[in-house]
């Protein structure tokens, strides 16, 4: 069996260790560490830590997911969605709601958004292979979100964040991804509920 | 230049000023103010009143020497920097001009490289900058940086703990948890080369193949375990106890040089050795011979030397009837 020590293998894709360590996690923090291990020797993964920094074969992510939804008894699509709600919720992953709401005071404002996200990835880190991500605005409150990416889960990670988010803006929506790696998002109520509450900048210390 | 193009002259409203650049601060020909942005209204709390005069609210940081907004478009062309008096820790960067020859003065500032600390001690948001700013960018870059660096520093250190098991595992006899010959090897040459005073045991167990031989190999782990629980009893901390062969063990006592204590020390775990060890019903007997030997006893101990005299040592003690200790001075 290959070696599953990250730093021998360079071919792997930024975006592989990155959906990785979102998934552990995830699986991690709502499943436990026993049935994260479950997963790891289902997969047969010697070492069940993935290091975000790392880099894995490409298709890695995909795997292990596909293995998760066997160890977990939920679709694979089902996980990766939980994994994106949970990147945004997650009161220890804060980091990543606030890197979204940067994006714009508004829900339509933070969709827009959405396709200057690669470039602002890259900004923080480089060699990030970060997917193609386009926004049409179709009709009123109508959308259309595109995802150019070899990862299949992306796109359900995707719809997870798209969720989590219409949530912190307040914003009620109707999000329907399709299996063309297109996403319909179609927002009935832009103030559904009181957006919670976002600082430019985090208290000091 | 300017003549080749067309010059358009335009009039804006406040209100268009004040979306355009939310930090600008617009003087009367004798530099009292006139209007502020709104942001920078906010900067500037309660001190933004009209009239106010701008050596009052601002103290200018370059071009040096300059106190009032004439002396500043003076010296610095259209490029100064400023800080406010009222004491919020922000400096301004800014442009001005002169709105032709009688008239005002316009000057637009924003925030250097203290953006962030503004942000946050102002309370400030997404509104309060033009939409051409790139405040937002700077603020997602800053946290988005930071989340890295915090990654990488987890990774490190991440790193370094499996670097450090790994070396453990190296280090140790996964038998019996003692250290390995490398182990042992490294701290022999370590003390060595500190020309540290220590005592160096090496043993070897009597009738072992024996109990190999009669009651399997299990039991024949099971003894090997049970001289390593010994030796870690036996010894200190800065001891070391390593397993290097088959039955061939190695101590070295550290800070010992005392013949007496040595002797005593070997005793104690030959006598402990020599209890019988009851394995699965049956009973394992063993002993231990141990050839002992002192670095004070050598001009310049090195590890190899001293292994050999041990060896040496531990030759005559099997040779003395096994189950005993012989120390061996250098030359013996």
């Amino acid at each position: 069996m290959r070696s599953r020590l990250g730093a021998e293998i360079a071919t792997g894709s930024d975006m592989d260790s990155l959906l990785l360590r979102s998934l552990q996690s995830y699986v991690l923090d709502t499943f436990g560490t026993a049935s994260w291990h479950e997963v790891c020797s289902a997969a047969g993964v010697t070492v069940p830590a993935f290091e975000p920094m790392l880099r894995y074969d490409p298709g890695t992510a995909d795997r292990i997911a596909e293995v998760a939804a066997g160890v977990l008894g939920r679709s694979v699509d089902t996980i990766w969605e939980d994994v994106g709600i949970y990147l945004v919720t997650n009161p220890d992953r804060e980091g990543v709601r606030r890197l979204l709401r940067f994006g714009g005071t508004g829900y339509a404002d933070f969709l827009h958004s959405l396709e200057e996200l690669p470039g602002r990835a890259r900004l923080a880190m480089p060699h990030l292979e970060a997917p193609e991500l386009t926004l049409d605005e179709v009709g009123p409150d109508r959308f259309e979100l595109r995802c150019k990416s070899p990862l299949r889960g992306l796109q359900r990670v995707l719809v997870g964040l798209l969720t989590a988010m219409a949530d912190d803006y307040g914003a009620l929506c109707v999000i329907e991804p399709d299996a063309d790696g297109c996403t319909k998002i179609t927002v009935l109520d832009r103030q559904h509920t009181e957006a919670r509450q976002f600082h430019l900048a985090l208290p000091e210390g | 230049m300017q003549a080749d193009h067309p010059t358009h002259r335009i009039e804006l409203d406040s209100a268009t000023l004040a979306r355009f650049m939310p930090m600008h601060l617009l003087l009367d020909s004798k530099g009292l103010a006139l209007a502020y942005g709104p942001t920078l209204a906010q900067v500037l709390g309660a001190a933004a009143v009209p009239g106010a005069r701008f050596e009052d609210l601002f103290e200018v940081r370059s071009p040096g020497g300059a106190v009032t907004v004439e002396e500043v478009l003076a010296r610095g062309g259209n490029r100064f920097r400023l800080v406010p008096r009222n004491g919020v820790k922000a400096g301004l960067r800014g442009l001005g001009q002169r709105l032709g020859p009688q008239g005002g003065i316009l000057l637009n500032l924003s925030f250097g490289i203290d953006l962030i600390s503004a942000v946050r001690d102002l309370a400030l948001t997404d509104a309060d900058f033009a939409a051409t700013d790139l405040a937002m960018e700077l603020l997602y870059l800053a946290e988005a940086n930071a989340a890295v660096t915090r990654e990488l520093r987890g990774l490190n250190l991440r790193l370094e703990g499996a670097r450090m098991a790994a070396e453990e595992e190296a280090m140790t006899d996964p038998l019996t948890g003692l250290r390995n010959r490398r182990a042992a090897d490294l701290v022999l040459d370590r003390l060595c080369a500190a020309r540290a005073g220590f005592g160096l045991l090496h043993m070897d167990l009597d009738y072992f193949k024996a109990v190999n031989d009669t009651l399997g190999h299990a039991a024949g782990d099971f003894v090997l375990e049970t001289v390593g629980r010994i030796l870690r009893e036996q010894l200190r901390a800065e001891d070391c106890a390593a397993r290097i062969g088959g039955d061939e063990f190695v101590v070295i006592v550290a800070g010992r040089s005392d013949p007496k204590t040595l002797q005593a020390i070997a005793g104690r775990i030959i006598a402990r050795i020599d209890e019988p060890m009851v394995f699965e019903g049956g009973t394992a007997r063993v002993s231990a011979s141990i050839g002992i030997v002192r670095s004070a006893d050598f001009a310049a101990p090195d590890a190899t030397q001293l292994l050999a005299s041990a060896d040496r040592a531990l030759y005559a003690a099997k040779h003395a009837g096994r189950g005993r200790a012989v120390l061996l001075a250098a030359g013996e």
